[in-house]
Formats: structure tokens, C-alpha cells, sequence
């Protein structure tokens, strides 16, 4: 009985429930990162060693490695170096905005370049972060009344956030966001702090789309990347030409339809994907969209690997997705709920939220319910920094658990 | 809906933290939901009906000119031959029918077999073993259409009378990633091919030409250092559209008039789009965005002095001479012509890639402005002028032992001893002479004057081909560093100093016009190709003035009467240079080239000249390296040149060009 199973006091070592659905989506992730590449014929023709399906296994097990070893260790020890971990991955944040030490992709400086791979330090930043934060947040329920704690957690908070924003990494500084208030609201914080915090942050990110979606250029704009902005425009559906310089010419108007066109086409394909996925799916590699190339190659099997998913499993396949993630995502609260002290819960709560917000934006921005935002989708997203970081992210989760009461 | 002991603890904050992790599961779940499987009908649809392919359409590219209309650079259709899928696809399918049918018919047997040996007739899942697997479907089918394929391939090849493969494996991948662009079967099909194909097959069975522009240069090599040449480039320009799912070939400029105007000749390229069915075929296509041509540039060059120079230089000194050829209006600065020998070909696949990498020859560089050169003896007329500013008495005479003491240091003197004024120390070209009155004046003076001149600096041409020289500065020359030998290399141009043809060239047009230091020009105007066109064409204004000597026109007279006596003199170094009916004024000079102990290993020959006399017009540089003096190699090409300037003049009858205007 599922409901039993899930109920029973746990005595083994390991969630085995949570390693169990991580596995399952481990698979899925190998066997859609195989279907959306080897549809592209370039891609295909690599070498077996050079394959992305092989690659994705590969980290799959550099991060399994990396989790387990983290199990090692006592949290309480990890925690006591998450100052050390958080002040390092601040360094590498501002030195991935430094033009020779971070390398340009796609318009943004996100990665380190380390010879034969690149290693984006936003991904661990926001495991760093969840620590760092976890430690500061786990004194006692008292001290968090402090105005001072309140303003030093938002500034444990803020400082990553921006470093990130600035890399451009839109994703990966919005993710933090929730995981950094659902902590402050787990530890303890005063209602009368968060309520103020979320109210002025609501203000803020209203003002943010205002001034996006209805100033028109000339006037006072935020400055953000064109892409990212454009993005914006797509998903709320605003025309571009309504932003475009007073003495645009015709042919200047033309092209910004044509680029509107080729801005809401990525959308609308992942869109066209996942609908005619329908209930039961095309099968097994044999989505058209992803084939024929509509979902652009480039995101396919990262950003957009749940299109492809979608539309060859259908919404049988979704739900078997779902259900994976809600499983994790759970079991997670429940090692919350179960931890020795507020710091083994602060830390499992961060998590979750961490991994929620990843699978929310991402699953949401395929549906279109969402802006395009580059967030990869935890362990199915092709990716060694998001693969690792995210089993990362699980060994410190069950890590909690593992040293959890009565243990 | 999953439910732990923890959350029916009183944990109310994790209660909440769950509560919204199941609202926002929820929330993917019934977005899900909507699209999936409410709205999957509608998608499916889309997916039949949607998707277009965009296609680069590069722009034609604006043509290259001479300042007559003769054309230095354009395109040419060239005809390719181009299998069209979509045409095709009603014969796949009924190919793979057949195959099919084949196929099905073996299994009917193979079944017919196994129920004879069995006894009875076959059940559902026992039938199933003889079914077609997905891949074998597939397999089938793209066997199918390469033997479609084929079949045509084989007809045009027959009728053409040109073998011609298929190979399977681009088919394959060219049907793959490519479906709706015609496969390309023949490239540059030849006119008799094209006739043969129009005749015989025109519009039949998917196949058909299509047009492509190639760039090609009339004039050869000539002029092939200022045309620069393209390299092959598909990829979108700043501004442009960045996300094409096809791009035709197109070219960007590298060097040369092909580089330094390559936005205004490329023009922008367009967008086809191609709309295509579920399977990827095309079904239609429209222009999406129209290509807009490229301009037009019209040069200041005159063809018919380029190709002079060009064969005077292969003539006297054969085609590997180094060597370069600049001629230039001295009123407006127009270059007309500007040679560089060895030549290169602006068709760059064209050149044999070990001739341009010899590292003797070096055709790469435009020696005419791409080069440091010392001037040697050219560079005394900048001498003198400093000198006479400084109140030097041109009847003066200087005695030429036929060496000069600078310090310790003894410099030979090829002129004859004896005593020596202005005039006849320009005929035998003194360096005595011009190191004492140089000394004389002072460096410093000489070098003020150098830089009227703007020695050491660009002359500003737009072919991306070009170096500064070097000249010293005053704080250089005034510096601890400096001595007196420098001076004395300085002032018959020698030494620290490097110049190119051009800049020579605009420096003896000062000397010519009256004193004005121009920019030289060498492109006229850009404008549209088309010439019905109300576009207005940009015009590059002439004889723009980048400075002025500022001496007396006094100075002047005399170096012009001085440098006229050069050439006409019997006894003048630059004697060879004297066409009948054309006064010349010019100068030659001979510079060594050094090595790191001081020896000599080359020699930088020169001849810099202005004509006619009364009215100069045309100023004319010619450069050879490794050539015995100026006099002996330079002047008869600047005479063959003049010869050429004089029969433009007179066409008739080819006399006296003098006392025009």
C-alpha cells in the first residue's frame, strides 16, 4: 500500500523512495537527451563518445559520486564551511563577468571555461546560497526578530541574486527568490517582515513589467539584454513594433515583425510539441518536431527537453514526470519534517523550494504559462553544471536524512 | 494526494510550504492538461499546416568602376542544375508503394509456406513475425527514393552527355536536413549544357537551373591589389536576421575596394521563406523580406593608364618585378592608376596558393602603399625646400670632394667632384650638397617641413592595405639619441625614415600644384546599380586640401625649374624619362637597403616626376626594388607612362599635350 509505504516511520539509511524516483527520472533524462539529439543529423554523426546521451551519463555519475561523498559527511560540518563555499562561489560569480576569464555563449557570460568543459558557477551559487543561508537562519527562532538578521539574510540573499542577473542569467536569479523567502518562512521569520518583504518585491517586479511592457524607448527603460526583453514582450503577447524608435523607417518595422515572428516561433513550437504529444505520445523518437528540426536544435535537449518529452509521450508521460518530481519534491518535506535540528530542516526546505522553482518555470514556460527564461529542468536537461548541481543539491537532502533524529 | 505523519504534525509552516508545492504541481498538471488534451486536436493540426523555413537570399552585389564606366568587378549568372524533391515526392511515394507491394508479396509466400508446413492457417500473433518493422519501413523508403533518385539523375545525365553520380549518402543527408532546397546535381554548367538541358528537358521531372551570381573581374590581375577579393561568408551582418534555417552562399570582402566598401557593394541580404508540410516538403515559397542590391563604386582609376603601367612594367622589368606604379591627378588628388607588381588575382582561388605565400615576391602586398621604403635622392626636393625657407641661396655653390665628413663618419658622393649649386646638385643628385645645406638649415627645420608633408602618416585610402612610414618626430630629433649621422641619413633620405610610392606621390603633387597637401582620392562616388534609380549616389568630394607648405611660390619655381632640368638636361639622372612634347619635371633616386651589420643587400630604385611643366596635372611615382639606379630603371617606365598620358591628350596624332589649359 502506497499510502503505508509512504506513512511508516523510515529506519533504512537512504530515502530510498526519493533515490528511487531520482533514478527513474535519471533514465528518462538519458534516454530524451539520446531522442532529441540523435534527430539532428550533425549531432548524430559524432562519434559514440562524443554523444550527449553518453556525456549526461557521464555527469549522472560524476554527480551521484559527488552526493554520495557529500553523505560522508556530517551537514552540521558542511554547514560550518558554507561561509567558506558561499564567499568562493561569489568570487566565481564576479569573475565570470571578467571578458577573459568568463566565456560569451549565447549573448551571456555564464561559464568558466576549464579547457575541455565549462563549469557555470550560477548553478552552484545556488547550492552555496541554500547552505550559507540555511547556517545563518538556524539560530535560534529569537534572533530572527532582529531587524539586523532580517536585513543580513535579504543581503545573503540579494548578493548572489545580482551577481547572477548581471551574468545574464535571468533562470537562475529568479529561481533564488523563492528559495530564499520559503527558508526565511520556515525559519521563523515574523509574518510582519515576510509579509513586507514579498509585498515590496510584488511592487517591485509589477513596477519591473510596467516599465517594460508599456514605456515606450526614449522615456526611462531598465536596462536588460534585447533577447530578454523580447522574451517578455512574446509571453505577454505585447507588440514589438510599439517599441521601436520613434523614426523607425518602414523596412526598420518590417524587420521587427519578422523578428517577433522568429521570437515567438521557439514558443510556439515547444507549444505545437507538447499539444500534439496528445494523450499517449508519438512514441519513442519519433517526434516530428523535434526531427524535422522545428524545436530549434540548440535548446531541444536542454532548455526545451521536456517538448520533446511531451510530445513522444504524451500526456501519460507528463503526468509519469510529475508524479516522479512530486515524489521527490515530497519526500523532501518529510526529511524536512523529520530533521534533527532547524538547520537539517532549513536546508532540506531549500532545497526543495529550489528544485520546485526549476521544475515550475521550466515545465511552465513549454506550456507557455511561463516567460522563456533559461532554466534548466532538474536531471532531464542536458547539462553537466545542472546535472551535478541538482544531485548535489539530493546528497545534501539526504544527507539531512541520513543524520536526521534518533540517528 | 501524498500526506505525512510530519504535516499532520503541528508543523503548520511546512503544512503551508506542501500546500503550495501541490497548488503549483497542480497548476503544470491542469496547464497540461488544457494543452494536451483538450487543445491536442488544434496542435495536431498546426503541425500539418505550420511551419515555414526561412532562406538568406544574399544581395546582389554592387559593381566595381573605372571613372569611364569600364567595369573592374560584377556579376555573372552561373547555372546550376538542381534536383527538386517536392517535384519528386508523388514518384517516391509510388516507388515505395512498389517496394512494398514486392516485399509484401515474399512475406504472402514466406506465410503461405508456413501455414503449408503447419497445416493450418496462421494466427493473428503468429502472422505478426512476418509484419514490417518501423525501420524496415523507413529502410525501405529511402531506398525508394534514391532509386527515383537515380532513375533521373541517370536520364539528365544521358541527355547532357555529362556522367553524372548521385551519392547516397549526401542524398541522404541532403533529404534529412535540407528537404525543402533543391539538391544541387551539376554546378556551372557550361552554355552548351545549358542549351542541351533547355532543349531537351526543360521543366520535366523535378529538375531545373538555377541561377547563381558569380563575381568576376574583366580586367584579370589587373588592378588586383586594389580590388581586394571576397571569401565566402554566410553568416547574417550586425542588424540582420540572425535565425535562418537555410542560407544561400554569399561572399564578404576581404581587402581592397572588395573590403573597405563590403556594406555598401553587399547590399542586405533578403528572406525567402519557404513554407513546408509535415513531411518537410516545400510547398510554396514567398519573399519574406526583399534583398536590397549593393552599390555601386565608381574609382578614380583610369584603365587605360593602369594597364599601361602595368605592361610598361612587365615589358621592362618582367612579371615578377617588385615593384609599384602611382599616378595621381595633382589638382584634385583622383589616383589613376595605382600598380603593384607581382600582381594578385581579385578571383583568390584563382592564384596559386605557393605564389602567394613566396616569400621573396610577397604578391599579397600592394607594394604602392603597403611597404616601408626609404626614398633616397627623391626625398632631397623636401630638403631643399626646407633649406630655402631657412634663406638657402640657391646660386650658392657647395664644394663636392666627392665624399662628405658627418663627424667621423664618410659618406660616398656618386656626383662628380667639383663645386655645386641648387640646380646642378639636383641633375647629379649631390648627397654633399643636400647634407651640408641640410646640416645648414638645421634637422629640425627639415623635419617641420617633412611634416607639411605628413611623412609618417596614412594617406587615409579606403583598401585597408596601408602603412604609415615612418618619419622622426621633433622631440626625436632633439632627444639625447639622435646624432648627426641621423641628420645626415635624414637629409638624402636615408635612415630613420620609410615612405610609400603614394605618399610620395602626394608629396611631389604639393610640390606641383602650388603647395597644397591633398588626401588622395580614389573612389569618385557610390551609387544605386540601378540607374533609373532617384537615389541620390554619394560623391567623394575632390582635391579635399589636408594641408598647405606654406612656402613662397617662389621656392617652388625654383625646385619645378630644377627638377625640369633633371630630365631634359642631357647630363640629368632622370633623362630617360623625356617624352617628345611633354615637359617633365622629376627626380630619381637609388636608396640602399641595409642589413643589421650596416651591408648593403638591396636596392630601392625611384622615380618621382610631374608633367607638364607650365601646368602640372599628372604626377607620376614609379618604385623597383632591386634595381640598379633610378635613372637607368625607373624613368623609361614614368616615360612610358607619359607616352600613354600624351596619347589620351591627342588621340589623333600623338604630340604636344603642353600649354593646355
Amino acid at each position: 500500500m502506497p499510502a503505508t509505504l509512504l506513512n511508516q516511520e523510515h529506519h533504512e539509511r537512504f530515502d530510498r523512495l526519493q533515490l528511487a524516483a531520482l533514478v527513474g527520472l535519471m533514465i528518462i533524462g538519458t534516454l530524451f537527451v539520446y531522442s532529441a539529439t540523435m534527430a539532428n543529423p550533425a549531432m548524430a554523426a559524432l562519434p559514440w563518445y562524443d554523444q550527449s546521451w553518453l556525456r549526461q551519463i557521464v555527469w549522472y555519475a560524476l554527480g551521484i559520486g559527488a552526493g554520495a561523498a557529500l553523505c560522508l559527511l556530517d551537514y552540521h560540518i558542511l554547514a560550518r564551511w558554507s561561509f567558506v563555499v558561499y564567499w568562493a562561489t561569489i568570487i566565481f560569480l564576479f569573475a565570470v563577468l571578467i571578458p577573459h576569464i568568463g566565456s560569451m555563449r549565447f549573448g551571456a557570460r555564464r561559464w568558466i571555461d576549464l579547457g575541455p568543459f565549462q563549469f557555470q558557477p550560477s548553478e552552484f551559487a545556488k547550492l552555496a546560497f541554500i547552505l550559507a543561508l540555511a547556517h545563518f537562519l538556524s539560530r535560534p527562532a529569537d534572533e530572527l526578530r532582529l531587524p539586523g538578521n532580517f536585513w543580513k539574510g535579504i543581503g545573503l540573499l540579494l548578493l548572489p541574486f545580482a551577481l547572477t542577473l548581471k551574468e545574464p542569467d535571468l533562470g537562475s536569479a529568479l529561481v533564488m527568490l523563492p528559495t530564499g523567502l520559503v527558508m526565511m518562512f520556515v525559519a521563523g521569520t515574523p509574518k510582519s517582515y515576510l509579509l513586507k518583504l514579498v509585498g515590496a518585491v510584488g511592487l517591485l517586479a509589477a513596477l519591473f513589467l510596467v516599465d517594460v511592457l508599456f514605456v515606450p524607448p526614449g522615456w526611462w527603460q531598465i536596462s536588460m539584454e534585447p533577447y530578454q526583453r523580447d522574451r517578455l514582450l512574446v509571453y505577454f503577447g505585447r507588440d514589438y513594433t510599439d517599441f521601436a524608435a520613434p523614426n523607425a523607417t518602414p523596412a526598420d518595422l518590417q524587420r521587427l515583425r519578422q523578428q517577433q515572428l522568429d521570437d515567438e516561433y521557439n514558443v510556439r513550437q515547444a507549444l505545437i510539441s507538447v499539444g500534439s504529444g496528445g494523450l499517449m505520445g508519438k512514441g519513442w523518437r519519433q517526434g516530428t518536431q523535434n526531427a524535422l528540426g522545428y524545436l530549434p536544435r540548440a535548446v531541444a535537449h536542454n532548455d526545451f527537453i521536456f517538448s520533446v518529452f511531451a510530445e513522444e509521450e504524451g500526456f501519460v508521460g507528463s503526468m509519469l514526470v510529475l508524479a516522479l518530481y512530486a515524489l521527490v519534491l515530497f519526500t523532501g518535506l518529510r526529511i524536512a519534517g523529520q530533521a534533527r535540528d532547524r538547520l537539517g530542516r532549513l536546508v532540506a526546505v531549500g532545497v526543495v523550494t529550489l528544485i520546485f522553482s526549476h521544475v515550475f518555470i521550466n515545465i511552465g514556460m513549454n506550456i507557455r504559462i511561463m516567460p522563456v527564461t533559461g532554466v534548466p529542468l532538474p536531471l532531464l536537461s542536458y547539462g553537466g553544471s545542472s546535472v551535478l548541481g541538482s544531485l548535489i543539491a539530493v546528497g545534501l537532502m539526504q544527507n539531512v536524512h541520513i543524520h536526521r533524529k534518533g540517528y | 494526494m501524498l500526506i505525512f505523519d510530519e504535516l499532520k504534525k503541528n508543523d503548520p509552516q511546512l503544512r503551508l510550504v506542501a500546500m503550495v508545492l501541490a497548488a503549483g504541481l497542480f497548476i503544470l498538471l491542469a496547464g497540461l492538461w488544457w494543452v494536451q488534451i483538450v487543445s491536442a486536436r488544434e496542435y495536431e493540426s498546426h503541425l500539418e499546416t505550420q511551419s515555414y523555413r526561412t532562406v538568406r537570399i544574399p544581395a546582389v552585389r554592387g559593381k566595381i568602376l573605372d571613372r569611364n564606366g569600364r567595369v573592374l568587378a560584377e556579376n555573372q549568372p552561373e547555372y546550376n542544375l538542381g534536383l527538386y524533391l517536392d517535384d519528386l515526392r508523388k514518384q517516391f511515394d509510388a516507388a515505395y508503394g512498389q517496394a512494398l507491394a514486392r516485399v509484401r508479396a515474399v512475406q504472402a509466400q514466406r506465410i503461405a509456406a508456413q501455414e503449408k508446413k503447419l497445416g493450418h492457417s496462421l494466427t493473428k500473433v503468429e502472422r505478426r513475425q512476418f509484419a514490417l518493422t518501423p525501420e524496415e519501413r523507413e529502410q525501405l523508403r529511402e531506398q525508394a527514393r534514391f532509386q527515383v533518385a537515380s532513375e533521373v539523375v541517370r536520364q539528365v545525365s544521358e541527355r547532357l552527355g555529362q556522367p553524372l553520380a548521385l551519392n547516397e549518402a549526401t542524398f541522404d543527408r541532403h533529404y534529412d536536413t535540407r528537404r525543402a532546397l533543391p539538391y544541387p546535381l551539376l554546378v556551372n554548367l557550361n552554355p552548351t549544357q545549358i542549351a542541351r538541358f533547355e532543349e531537351l528537358y526543360s521543366g520535366t521531372l523535378g529538375v531545373n537551373l538555377d541561377l547563381q551570381a558569380v563575381r568576376v573581374y574583366p580586367f584579370g590581375t589587373t588592378a588586383g591589389h586594389l580590388l581586394g577579393y571576397l571569401q565566402r561568408d554566410d553568416s547574417s551582418e550586425q542588424g540582420e536576421d540572425a535565425s535562418f534555417s537555410y542560407r544561400l552562399p554569399d561572399y564578404r570582402g576581404a581587402v581592397g575596394i572588395e573590403g573597405g566598401f563590403d556594406a555598401q557593394l553587399r547590399g542586405r541580404a533578403g528572406a525567402e521563406a519557404v513554407l513546408v508540410n509535415n513531411m518537410g516538403y516545400r510547398q510554396s515559397t514567398a519573399i519574406l523580406t526583399p534583398s536590397e542590391p549593393g552599390h555601386n563604386v565608381v574609382l578614380t582609376l583610369d584603365m587605360d593608364l593602369e594597364q599601361a603601367a602595368v605592361q610598361s612594367l612587365v615589358q621592362r622589368r618582367g612579371a615578377d618585378a617588385r615593384a609599384a606604379v602611382v599616378v595621381m591627378d595633382v589638382r584634385t588628388g583622383d589616383l589613376l592608376a595605382m600598380v603593384s607588381s607581382p600582381v594578385i588575382n581579385p578571383d583568390y582561388a584563382a592564384n596559386d596558393p605557393q605564389y602567394l605565400s613566396d616569400p621573396k615576391l610577397r604578391p599579397q602586398i600592394n607594394r604602392a602603399t603597403q611597404e616601408n621604403y626609404a626614398p633616397g635622392s627623391i626625398f632631397k626636393p623636401v630638403v631643399a625646400l626646407a633649406a630655402l625657407e631657412a634663406g638657402l641661396d640657391p646660386n650658392a655653390t657647395v664644394n663636392n670632394p666627392g665624399y662628405v665628413y658627418v663627424g667621423r663618419r664618410h659618406i660616398a658622393d656618386l656626383a662628380p667632384p667639383g663645386e655645386y649649386n641648387l640646380r646642378r646638385a639636383i641633375i647629379h643628385s649631390s648627397n654633399t650638397y643636400f647634407i651640408t645645406i641640410g646640416m645648414r638649415a638645421g634637422i629640425e627645420n627639415v623635419i617641420r617641413m617633412g611634416e607639411k608633408f605628413h611623412f609618417g602618416e596614412r594617406t587615409g585610402i579606403p583598401t585597408r592595405q596601408e602603412t604609415a612610414g615612418i618619419f622622426p618626430t621633433l622631440e626625436q630629433v632633439q632627444g639625447t639619441g639622435w646624432r648627426d649621422g641621423d641628420s645626415a641619413n635624414i637629409c638624402f633620405g636615408q635612415g630613420e625614415m620609410a615612405v610609400t610610392p603614394l605618399q610620395m606621390a602626394v608629396a611631389y603633387a604639393a610640390i606641383a600644384n602650388g603647395g597644397k597637401v591633398l588626401w588622395p582620392r580614389l573612389v569618385e562616388r557610390i551609387g544605386s546599380q540601378d540607374p533609373a534609380s532617384s537615389e541620390a549616389p554619394t560623391v567623394f568630394p575632390s582635391g579635399v586640401v589636408r594641408d598647405e607648405l606654406g612656402v613662397p611660390p617662389r621656392d617652388l619655381k625654383i625646385l619645378r625649374d630644377d627638377m625640369l632640368a633633371e630630365t631634359e638636361d642631357p647630363e640629368g639622372t632622370g633623362h630617360a624619362a623625356v617624352v617628345p612634347g611633354l615637359r617633365i619635371c622629376g627626380k630619381t633616386g637609388t636608396a640602399q637597403v641595409m642589413n643589421e651589420h650596416n651591408q648593403e643587400i638591396d636596392r630601392t630604385t625611384w622615380f618621382a616626376s610631374f608633367a607638364p611643366y607650365e601646368n602640372p596635372r599628372y604626377v607620376v611615382v614609379v618604385m623597383v626594388e632591386s634595381g640598379t639606379y633610378g635613372g637607368p630603371t625607373c624613368a623609361p617606365i614614368a616615360h612610358d607612362i607619359y607616352e600613354e598620358i600624351l596619347k589620351k591628350a591627342n588621340p589623333g596624332t600623338p604630340r604636344t599635350l603642353a600649354r593646355t589649359n
